[in-house]
């Protein structure tokens, strides 16, 4: 009887595995890099029109995060600041920096400063900031050490895995709320700040939701 | 269908609960219905037209091919933050802004808090601290904001087919000034709708200063102004009757439909549900008694305890015989008594019925008021001012409040002036005379004889189309104004936006008339309330902003006339014999009553969805009118009941008069005094025998893209001298057909004991009847061991019952916390607030305003007339309709010409237990902590197993893309217009609210008993709290968008798990019940049982009809357990029986 395979079919197998692990890891690279928020949002630093450096302003010149994002403890918004906040002191300081033209034109013309979004939670997610700062959860949380970022960028995936850990376990993450906006903040003593966390969680009844209603409406 | 679990109960003699029938056909057991019944969506409601499954799952094949090509698209799109360039002050991103304004009206300016979310007004509703109207609005105020971003709006002004600026029309109208400013006016008139501004009436009155000879006419198709008319001839002096209905025992309605279309309703239904409340069986005895004589079936006709039928022409002599039988009964003037008998003999109305109510009405003297309806005639409403004297109302349960004078003529004498040639330049401020101006004036030609019109309007209609110069109006939301309330009280009109595009108000135009020196509105406004209402000159603007703060000027009502002055012996030389006399009327004389449409009023309203698609509250016809009969007049035409059709030359045309939400109805010719009207007709028990009515504001010509093709126009029959009422009307059906979209089937609940009632007697006699009627009394206990928990305990653990499986226990921190695994912490532990709602069917009138408040809150679109037909509406909220006649016998022969009629408002029972969180297999509908039945939008993919194992049908799903697609293009899905990209769909979207999701297409939706609203008051309360644990949101502070809408205080929503609050108090009521209780889904919405009040004295005393048909079927299976038994043997013959039917239909189909 005559061979039934011819002889390059002796490599078939072998080729079969190589396609399929190729398909395989390019695949799952492809959905990795694609689909999760870890790869598609962290470090997401777009060009913003005005070169804002926080770090400058928080840490070298001082400035809570509230002068700027003026309603973020009443309201679920954390608001951009409009043109006049900057220019109450870029009417003085730097006042014709090319930097900031954009921020000059938009105060005298009333256009707004067309901001690139970078935090941006699904629109069938209605986070609110109010409650979370009221209630001992520091920006840090969600945004990183923004007070170190020269340009922002996305430092936290903000899944919803991400929410439940802290929704789950906010002793592990409240802190005091006069150091909520105090970003460098850290515990001097870990355990009595986790002692202290745990009764807070108790006497104030800290119960963030897990149910879907908490945040989607 | 598993037949053992099955708890249908409608054949026949096996039914327990009382037996409602909700349409003709329900009571014909028509096959189409019964097929109906049988399927968890009408039949068109699950299938695609022309698209197969497989054919589908091709396409949907290759779609994911094509996307693989695309994942970049994955990236999310760069997104833009644009902040202020300087921020207003008061102005929070994120947080919505309030303030107060009133919607004008022509008798009523209602006062309202607006929500606007960056100065974009999104919702309105009313103003609670105007404390006669509590808040509670009627459904055109939820409504208007819809007319404000409406594409089809004015969107600019217009010279024949020319755009024009606001630049021209100030030249054209100064041009108007100079040419009448030396004729004194000669040769200018001016048509005005009717207004309560102060404001415009000062203007006016310069106006009239300056052009003496200027003819100011005023004229709005269903606004009478017979009551004032009557009260000025016997006071001497412009006055209008303020009914007290909170201080009335015994209201007597005579064509008069209070709670729904009369001037001031949402006040005088606020009124008539506190005289409702009942909250334990002692205070049965003090509810009021509503009797109604009536033509139609209205709302309060629906709420009435005694109703009778009477044609609108023969109220005066109703009236006339009242008023005899009060003399008599009063030993009052003998002469008058004999007088009025003699006049109005011969009307056929039992006379034990008029004596009977007389007598009541005296009992409770002081504590009765006559309402008469506002289109009766002058001496029908001087009589029934009469008659409230005889059982001293006046003063007590009707005060008179003094106008301000404020003389116009009417649009029969501006008509005659343009005949005369007379009218050079002609203003029309509003209205629409061309579509409704009365028929026999022909004003489409007079209008078109004048040699100048212009035209001020916020929609280019019909009145436009024939006006040289078409100025565009602002929406009040976009307008300064002021106004007042029925009773008086002064409140303004602020604007919550810039007018979007360039319009005028009519005080500005006025204003320029009239040459004053200022034509701002804000500063006409505010010299007004300098002028009259400020306490000092100085303090002026201090006053005007708290006024506009509070949103009305306390106390500033109109004087109220002593009912001394009232010269009542004036009464019977007002009286000419000829109107007492009874009209006859027979099935080749009809009375033809045309009345204000409840969903577009008199037109205006026709181009918004929300109202078009508002089922009517007794047809709950939508999208259409129709002509609407008795049953007695449908017999007469051949109408057969088993068949369910008009038998045309002995012949039924069709099988069946419904399927699904399509009511198939033959169109008829109405003809009334040589003017013939076409229409669709629908049969409407509880109309007098020979009356039919018709509602107007439908059949528009030129109209926006909403109201095209819907309904017929009606006021070809409408006449200057005569009005809206007409006599010798014929009418012939033809054999054409017409489909009208009736959400009446939908949505069935198959006629258990779902409405409750029972009469004050019953209750007082036995407190538990509520909890004694239907399946519960007699089913396995809901709760097992647990039965005598209370509320709190119920809502906070969940008791398990009689069930085998573990339920969650709110009161408890949830466990995957580790903090609360402490025994020590847990009893720190401060459990989520319970929410629950209830509903009291006792005050519920119907009125719909609950269901377009709900929509504008929650973003839920419209899916337009052809969807309603397959069964799809959306509504979160719907109110089912049940009538009942007190005979099941005669209900499957006959339609009963004098049903009771009960109203449900029905949306998401947030069961405790829910059926739909059973089937979900995605965990799309799950529980809350909160007890809250929660829909996450996100995680549903559309299976709809949900909506199938809802008992309540209350789950709406999208089968289409009902934001993103038009109407007419559902259909051709991606292939159709994005309505997100074209001209105007940033006007649309304005209108969305920014906290609740906008649904796409796929997923399924359902009340949320306003979970946006809940989560905020949560939030702001921890905002409050900060590091304490006061963290409780206090009563009341949450109000759902219906509860805040409803005018009688119907629906209360709060924390059951708290003794304190007004929903437990509620719930505690002994006529709590929960609506098909017995599945143990345990809602958190219960309703309160309805009561009616009738007069054991009356001739039609009985107890409620319902309850009646109830016991009729606990008497004719034997004993009311027996249900159960019963029920193994009964669906299998049920099942037989509707498979024969079947094929009989398939049969009739193949001719």
């Amino acid at each position: 009887m005559a061979n039934l395979f011819p002889k390059w079919s002796n490599s078939v197998p072998l080729k079969v595995i190589i396609v399929i692990c190729v398909l395989g890891v390019t695949g799952v690279a492809g959905v990795t890099y694609y689909f999760t928020p870890k790869y598609a949002r962290v470090g997401y630093a777009p060009k913003q029109p005005v070169a804002y450096n926080h770090y400058l302003h928080v840490e070298q010149l001082g400035l809570d995060c509230r002068y700027c994002h003026s309603h973020v403890d009443e309201s679920g918004h954390a608001n951009v600041p409009d043109s006049a906040t900057c220019m109450n002191c870029h009417s003085q300081v730097k006042k014709d920096s090319a930097l900031l033209e954009p921020v000059r034109n938009s105060y005298n013309s009333g256009e707004p400063v067309e901001w690139v979004r970078i935090h941006k939670t699904p629109d069938y997610v209605y986070f609110n900031h109010s409650v979370h700062v009221n209630r001992g959860i520091s920006c840090v949380e969600c945004h990183g050490q923004i007070n170190e970022m020269e340009t922002v960028y996305h430092a936290e995936p903000l899944t919803m895995a991400f929410c439940l850990d802290c929704h789950r376990n906010p002793e592990n993450f409240i802190r005091p709320l006069d150091e909520v906006y105090n970003l460098n903040w850290t515990p001097e003593n870990p355990a009595a700040q986790a002692e202290w966390a745990r009764e807070t969680v108790i006497e104030a009844n800290i119960n963030p939701p897990q149910s879907c209603s908490g945040c989607h409406r | 269908m598993n037949r053992d679990s099955n708890h249908k109960e409608t054949h026949g003699e096996m039914t327990t609960g009382p037996k409602y029938w909700r349409s003709l056909d329900e009571l014909a057991d028509k096959p189409a219905f019964k097929e109906w019944l049988h399927r968890e969506f009408p039949q068109g409601a699950s299938e695609v037209d022309g698209v197969n499954r497989r054919h589908f799952l091709k396409i949907m094949a290759a779609s994911f091919g094509a996307a693989g090509l695309g994942l970049a698209g994955c990236r999310r799109p760069e997104q833009n933050i644009l902040p202020y360039s300087q921020q207003p002050e008061s102005s929070i991103p994120g947080i919505p802004v309030y303030y107060t304004t009133s919607m004008p009206d022509a008798r009523d300016n209602l006062p309202l808090v607006v929500e606007t979310h960056q100065h974009r007004p999104t919702h309105v509703e009313g103003n609670r601290d105007f404390l006669p109207y509590g808040g509670a609005v009627h459904r055109f105020a939820p409504a208007s904001v819809l007319n404000l971003y409406d594409p089809d709006r004015m969107t600019s002004s217009y010279e024949g087919n020319r755009r024009v600026t606001g630049e021209r029309i100030k030249d054209v109208l100064a041009g108007l000034a100079s040419k009448f400013g030396p004729t004194s006016g000669q040769g200018m008139a001016i048509l005005a709708e009717p207004s309560t501004s102060p404001t415009r009436l000062r203007i006016k009155k310069a106006l009239l200063k300056k052009y003496p000879r200027l003819l100011w006419a005023e004229y709005s198709p269903t606004v009478g102004s017979n009551p004032e008319r009557a009260a000025a001839r016997l006071f001497g002096r412009p006055s209008r009757p303020l009914y007290q209905l909170d201080k009335a025992g015994r209201i007597l309605s005579v064509d008069a439909d209070f709670l729904n279309g009369e001037a001031g309703n949402v006040g005088l239904a606020r009124a008539y549900g506190k005289g409702r409340k009942v909250r334990n069986q002692d205070e049965a005895g003090n509810m009021s008694r509503l009797y109604a004589v009536e033509s139609s079936f209205s709302v309060t006709g629906g709420m009435a305890d005694h109703r009778l039928r009477l044609s609108t022409g023969n109220m005066t002599a109703f009236l006339a015989l009242l008023t005899a039988e009060l003399l008599e009964l009063d030993n009052g003037d003998p002469h008058m008594a004999d007088f009025l008998r003699e006049r109005a003999s011969g009307l056929s109305v039992d006379p034990a019925w008029v004596k009977e109510c007389a007598r009541d009405l005296l009992d409770n003297r002081e504590h009765s008021v006559i309402v008469p309806g506002s289109h009766l005639s002058v001496e029908a409403q001087q009589l029934a001012i009469y008659a409230n004297q005889l059982v001293g109302g006046l003063d007590h349960t009707v005060v008179y409040a003094e106008l301000p004078e404020d003389e116009s003529s009417s649009i029969r004498e501006l008509a005659a002036a343009i005949g005369d040639k007379a009218i050079e330049s002609l203003l029309i401020l509003g209205g629409n005379p061309v579509y409704n101006a009365p028929a026999d004036l022909d004003w489409i030609s007079l209008q078109k004889s004048v040699p100048e019109v212009i035209r001020h309007g916020y929609y280019y209609d019909e009145t436009s189309l024939e006006a040289g110069l078409s100025i565009a109006a602002t929406h009040y939301l976009e307008s300064w104004g002021d106004g007042r309330t029925l009773d008086g009280t002064y409140v303004p009109v602020q604007p919550m936006i810039m007018p979007l595009f360039e319009a005028f108000q009519e005080e500005e135009i006025l204003a320029r008339l009239a040459g004053m020196s200022l034509a701002d509105p804000y500063g006409l406004v505010l010299d007004t309330f300098t002028e009259s209402y400020a306490s000092s000159k100085g303090a002026a603007e201090k006053d005007f902003q708290r006024f506009l703060s509070n949103g009305f000027l306390p106390e500033s009502g109109y004087r109220l006339l002593k009912a001394a002055s009232l010269n009542v012996s004036g009464v019977r030389e007002n009286l000419s014999p000829a109107v007492l006399a009874p009209r006859a009327t027979g099935p080749e004389n009809l009375e033809v009553r045309l009345m204000a449409s409840n969903s577009s009023g008199d037109g205006f309203y026709n181009n918004n969805g929300w109202l078009q698609e508002c089922p009517d509250p007794i047809t709950k016809l939508t999208w259409d009118n129709a002509i609407l009969i008795s049953p007695a007049l449908a017999k007469h035409l051949g109408f057969d009941t088993k068949a369910g059709d008009f038998l045309i030359g002995g012949v039924s045309k069709k099988n069946a008069n419904f399927k699904r939400g399509r009511e198939e109805s033959r169109i008829a010719e109405l003809t009334c005094n040589g003017v013939t009207v076409r229409g669709p007709v629908h049969i409407q028990p509880g109309l007098d025998d020979w009356t039919v009515i018709l509602p107007l504001g439908y059949g528009r010509s030129q109209v926006g893209r909403v109201g095209t093709g819907t309904g017929f126009n009606a006021y070809p029959l409408s006449h200057s001298a005569e009005g809206l009422l007409r006599s010798g009307g014929k009418l012939v059906i033809t054999g054409e057909g017409y489909r009208l979209a009736n959400t009446q089937e939908h949505w069935s609940m198959e006629g258990r004991a779902i409405v409750r009632e029972g009469n004050v007697g019953t209750y007082e006699e036995n407190a538990n009847f509520v909890a004694e009627t239907g399946m519960e009394s007699h089913s396995p206990p809901v709760y097992g061991h647990d039965k005598g928990m209370d509320l709190s305990g119920k809502s906070l653990q969940t008791p398990r019952g009689g069930s085998s499986y573990e339920t969650p226990d709110f009161g408890d921190p949830p466990p995957n916390v580790n903090v609360w695994q402490d025994p020590e912490a847990r009893e720190k532990f401060i459990p989520e607030q319970q929410w629950g709602m209830s509903i009291d069917l006792n005050s519920c009138t119907g009125c719909n305003a609950c269901i377009i408040s709900c929509q504008s809150e929650n973003n839920i679109p419209i899916v337009g007339k052809d969807q309603i037909m397959r069964g799809r509406e959306m509504h979160w909220i719907r109110l089912d309709r049940y009538y009942s006649s007190g005979d099941l016998e005669e209900n499957r022969n006959e339609l009963p010409a004098d049903p009771q009629s009960s109203i449900m408002p029905v949306g998401c029972q947030h069961c405790e237990m829910a059926p739909c969180e059973q089937v979900c297999p995605v965990n799309a509908t799950v529980h809350d902590r909160q007890g809250l039945n929660v829909m996450a939008y996100n995680r549903c993919v559309g299976t709809r197993y949900c909506a199938n194992n809802c008992p309540y049908k209350v789950r709406r799903f999208n089968f289409f893309d009902y934001n993103k697609r038009a109407t007419d293009e559902f259909y051709a899905g991606p292939l159709g217009t994005n309505q997100y990209k074209i001209e105007g769909a940033a006007l649309k979207a304005m209108q969305k609210n920014p906290d609740v999701t906008v649904r796409m297409r796929g997923v399924m939706e359902k009340c949320t008993y306003c979970v946006q609203r809940i989560e905020q008051a949560k939030i702001a309360q921890r905002v409050i709290a900060r590091d304490s644990n006061n963290i409780k949101v206090a009563d009341g502070v949450i109000r759902t968008a219906c509860q805040s809408a409803c005018p009688t205080e119907a629906i209360v929503f709060g924390d059951i798990s708290d003794e304190s609050t007004a929903v437990y108090q509620s719930k505690m009521n002994d006529r709590d019940y929960a609506l098909l209780g017995y599945l143990n889904t345990r809602p958190r919405t219960t309703y309160l049982a309805r009561l009616r009040n009738p007069n054991p004295k009356m001739p039609d005393y009985a107890e409620a009809l319902s309850r009646t048909e109830y016991k009729s079927t606990q008497k004719s299976s034997g004993h009311g357990e027996a249900q159960g038994g019963s029920h193994g043997a009964e669906p299998a013959a049920h099942g037989e029986e509707h498979a024969t039917e079947t094929h009989t239909e398939e049969g009739h189909g193949g001719h």
